[in-house]
């Protein structure tokens, strides 16, 4: 796969180079023959101007001078002064001064009469004699004494010289220089050089007598010789010609005209190589651009090309992590189904092992027994795994969710210490809770999972802790990041154990990953405790960190942002007791009654056991006594044991104290209870721990718990004639004091429960609750005229229970013979302590 | 409408009922028997009929339920209308008035309650 990638990349890419390679090549190619073609539209064009130019001028000069000629000639004749021979010095004088070389009568053939200069010979005397006797102006080529060429310029004239012999024409000549001037031929500064040939192709104008044609056939180039040919057909023809000969660089362009005045041909040569230098250099720039052109382009291809390989290959890395993976959590699965099947077995075959061996000793009392305990403390490991393989497979199904409700972190802490302890003390391991700067207790969370992530935690400390090892919980709290309704809560789990590996601690959090070393064989588990753990903190938006060393101990840290349950906390609302809080810190006995004051009870505090004892017979002596007492285990002076004794010493056994201590309850439950002491409520006190101490004291059925505890007490076939004319009232103090076990009777008014008392045998009631507004008789009335019966029992106990709880309505009240006033609301607690003191009293 | 919602409604005290009558079934059973009570109907006869010592009972016996059922709301103005007709006093207009727009209010949140929970 990853190769057929690759070399589909590699292809494509080298395809689009060469592709585009041979695009551009193909266009500046294109591009170079285009070019070529428009230098040689345009050589043509120049020449042609050039040549028609050089032809102009030629013309124009020549004509200019023989019309001078011409002119002069005319001049002499026209004036009958002249004689012969001063026209002859004028003639001198005139081509001296217009510098021909010389100037002369000319008679035909070679025959001259030098008016002045040196004589001549004409090379082609016979064409030229016969152009003039035509009475043509005519130019042609003569030499002079020294061999050099000159043009002969000659204009017909009509003149009969002294010796009475016929002039054919005045003739001049010009230096060859001066036509080359003409011409501008041969000069290195231009572009193009001229020749002028005759018409068997022999230079006119050239130093070195050659022949045009001989010097282009000796190239030897066929093409060339076409050319000449070509050009020798035009001469004769007498029409212009245009060509190019050569190659490549040594291209030539040629125009060959006929010139004006003569058999002459003018033969305009220009080599392309100049031209062609110049375009070059157009056509190297442009191939320079095509081809950095082409180059960007490809460029970008191996840009493009080498990001997307880059990203193939990331993909295919993805793609063999993930299989890897997958692999190698198959083989995680496949040992850990082996690792189970050998948990699981091990503590199935004790049980089966232990079930024969209990089923052959069925009569061995203590064999069975000590079997049993084996059974049990296998089933419950193997109950652990199951849980744990069940939790994972929920949990790598998505079904884990959270029950998120109000909960007490000191309550779960409280539950984790309590679970953790037995097997604390089983390894005589030192175990600390640490426990500061918690200011909500009260958060939202899943507190099955929650104890779930610290149990796991804390079990794995002391598994993995040695006996007198150190094991230390830390929890508090801080600010969270996520807002004021958040808390962030850390919880530390500390131990000194055998640590984890550098490699293990990597995967710790890993599902069926447990360290595979013989350190670690005799310790069971499914090794999913971890991942179970992780991803419960993951779910709860928390996070966990480990730290460890081997040999040196490790620490779990688990930090969460729980939402604040603040809202809910009015909840803990505890009736309105009268407490006293005894414990010989200050500090305690302040956040304590601050802590009851917030759940609704009416607390005090002192600092010792004597002055304790002194309060509780003053509030005894006023009737006001407290409900409930919190007394601290140590004091100074009289301790918490001995305080609670003289407590009872004084008052008799009807207020619940409470002991309050940092100790373990079960070490001193025993004196405690002889003491008279009713229950515990473990320190720290958080406002939470005071009211789940204190709550069962305010449920109807714990309150039958503990006066059962307190010497039994029960109002189980009490019989109570309750004076109500309110229907509702009246079935509201039903409903709650039939809980108690009570028979009650009702009475809708004060006269009605007058004869209902009256009808009864003597003592079938055992109280009365007495409404005090009524119909027809109220309360103080029926009250008064209750204790003026002549029955055994008119002293029955009569309770007011009314609305009114003015100081002058209780005394009322007293006054008229009743025992004792409760106000209304009907408060179970209040009924049912006011009713034990006086049923019990008879 | 639930029974706490019912409560801050009225203006009563939930936690406070509930954890004195430890049931909150048995709190609502209570509550919607309170439809049933004539007190404030007596009240009502009474005051019309110049029967003052007769008002004074019935408003003393509302004033009890209210503080039974934690009606906070209305046992204020219950509370204030047992004070004036206590001793043989007369009802103030005013005081009357807000009892009676209270425990209308009271007795249709109580019936909704009822609906709502039937």
């Amino acid at each position: 796969m990853k190769n057929r990638i690759t070399r589909f990349i590699f292809v494509s890419l080298i395809f689009l180079s060469v592709l585009c390679i041979l695009v551009f090549s193909l266009m500046a190619r294109y591009m170079h023959d285009k070019s070529g073609e428009t230098i040689d539209e345009i050589g043509s064009v120049y020449m042609k101007g050039v040549g028609e130019q050089i032809l102009l001028n030629f013309e124009t000069s020549m004509d200019l001078r023989m019309s001078q000629m011409e002119a002069w000639y005319k001049n002499e004749t026209l004036d009958p002064q002249n004689d012969r021979e001063s026209m002859r010095s004028t003639f001198a004088y005139l081509a001296k001064a217009r510098g021909y070389s010389n100037i002369g009568y000319y008679y035909g053939g070679n025959d001259f009469d030098m008016l002045y200069g040196d004589k001549i010979q004409i090379k082609d005397h016979d064409q030229f004699q016969g152009m003039l006797e035509d009475g043509n102006r005519w130019i042609s080529i003569a030499t002079d004494a020294n061999g050099e060429n000159l043009a002969i310029l000659g204009v017909p004239i009509d003149y009969t010289d002294g010796n009475n012999q016929k002039v054919l024409a005045l003739t001049v000549t010009l230096s060859m220089d001066y036509i080359s001037r003409i011409f501008a031929m041969e000069k290195e500064d231009t572009l193009v050089n001229s020749y002028i040939i005759l018409p068997n192709g022999s230079f006119v104008v050239r130093h070195n007598q050659g022949n045009y044609f001989d010097s282009v056939r000796e190239r030897g180039d066929n093409k060339l010789l076409q050319y000449i040919d070509d050009l020798e057909a035009a001469m004769e023809v007498g029409v212009d010609y245009t060509g190019v000969f050569g190659e490549n660089d040594e291209r030539i362009r040629v125009y060959c005209a006929a010139l004006a005045y003569s058999d002459w041909y003018l033969v305009t040569a220009m080599p392309f190589g100049m031209l062609n230098e110049t375009i070059d250099g157009l056509n190297r720039s442009r191939m320079f651009s095509a081809l950095g052109a082409c180059g960007i382009i490809l460029l970008a291809f191996v840009f493009i090309f080498f990001g997307y390989f880059r990203l193939t290959r990331q993909q295919i890395r993805e793609l063999d992590k993930a299989r890897d993976d997958a692999v190698r959590a198959t083989k995680a699965k496949t040992e850990f189904l082996s690792n189970m099947s050998h948990d699981i077995r091990t503590p199935m075959n004790a049980i089966v092992g232990m079930t024969a061996i209990a089923t052959a000793n069925i009569d061995n009392k203590e064999q069975v027994k000590n079997c049993l305990r084996k059974i049990t403390l296998s089933s419950r490991h193997l109950l652990g795994l199951i849980n744990d393989v069940l939790d994972m497979s929920k949990i790598e199904s998505g079904k884990m969710t959270l029950n998120m409700d109000k909960i007490s972190l000191s309550e779960v802490m409280d539950g984790i210490v309590n679970i953790a302890q037995p097997q604390v003390k089983a390894k005589e391991q030192h175990f600390d809770v640490f426990i500061h700067d918690v200011s909500h207790e009260n958060v939202m969370s899943d507190s099955v999972r929650l104890n779930q992530v610290l149990l796991n935690l804390i079990s794995n400390a002391i598994k993995f802790t040695p006996e007198k090892g150190k094991i230390q919980i830390t929890m508090y709290q801080e600010k969270s990041p996520k807002g004021d309704n958040f808390i962030r809560t850390h919880f530390m789990i500390k131990d000194t154990g055998i640590g984890m590996s550098p490699e293990f601690l990597k995967n710790v959090f890993e599902s069926y990953a447990r360290e595979d070393s013989a350190r670690v064989r005799k310790t069971e588990g499914a090794g999913l405790g971890m991942a179970i753990t992780k991803y419960i903190v993951d779910a709860m938006e928390g996070d966990i960190t480990v730290e460890s060393e081997q040999g040196q101990g490790t620490e779990f840290r688990v930090m969460i942002d729980f939402e604040k349950a603040s809202q809910y906390e009015e909840e803990l609302i505890l009736p309105a007791w009268n407490m006293l809080v005894v414990d010989d810190d200050k500090m305690l006995c302040e956040s304590a009654v601050s802590s009851l004051r917030e759940t609704g009870v009416n607390a005090e505090w002192t600092l010792d056991g004597e002055s304790a004892v002194e309060l509780i017979d003053k509030r005894h002596s006023e009737n006001n006594d407290y409900h409930i007492i919190l007394l601290d285990w140590k004091l100074p002076g009289m301790d918490g044991i001995e305080t609670a004794r003289a407590i009872h010493d004084h008052l008799g056994v009807d207020i619940p104290i409470l002991l309050i201590s940092a100790y373990d309850w079960g070490d001193i439950e025993e004196e405690a209870k002889d003491a008279g002491i009713s229950g515990f409520i473990p320190k720290p006190l958080f406002k939470s721990t005071l009211y789940n101490g204190l709550k069962r004291f305010a449920a109807v059925s714990e309150i039958k718990e503990a006066e059962i505890y307190e010497n039994e007490i029960s109002f189980e076939g009490k019989k109570i004639l309750i004076a109500e004319d309110n229907e509702l009232n009246w079935e509201i103090a039903e409903a709650l004091l039939s809980g108690l076990g009570i028979e009650l009777e009702w009475a809708q008014n004060g006269q009605i429960c007058l004869e209902k008392l009256n009808e009864s045998p003597e003592g079938y009631y055992d109280a009365i609750l007495m409404d005090i507004r009524m119909p027809v008789m109220t309360g103080y009335e029926a009250a008064s005229a209750i204790r003026k019966e002549n029955r055994k029992d008119s002293d029955i106990p009569i309770i007011a229970m009314t609305a009114d709880a003015f100081a002058e309505d209780i005394k009322k009240c007293l006054d008229c013979g009743m025992n004792a006033h409760i106000a209304k609301p009907i408060d179970i607690q209040e009924v049912s302590r006011v009713l034990n003191k006086y049923i019990m009293k008879n | 409408m639930n029974l706490k919602e019912y409560y801050e409604r009225i203006e009563g005290d939930y936690s406070g009922v509930v954890s004195r009558l430890m049931n909150e079934k048995l709190v609502m059973k209570f509550v919607i028997k309170f439809l049933d009570d004539t007190s404030f109907d007596l009240l009502c006869k009474s005051l019309e009929e110049g029967n003052n010592e007769e008002a004074f009972r019935a408003a003393h016996t509302l004033k009890g339920i209210a503080q039974n059922l934690s009606f906070d709301k209305f046992y204020k103005s219950v509370y204030e209308i047992t004070e004036e007709l206590r001793n043989g006093g007369s009802a103030n207009e005013a005081t009357f008035e807000r009892v009676k727009a209270d425990y209308l209010y009271l007795f249709e949140t109580t019936e909704q309650l009822r609906a709502d929970n039937e």
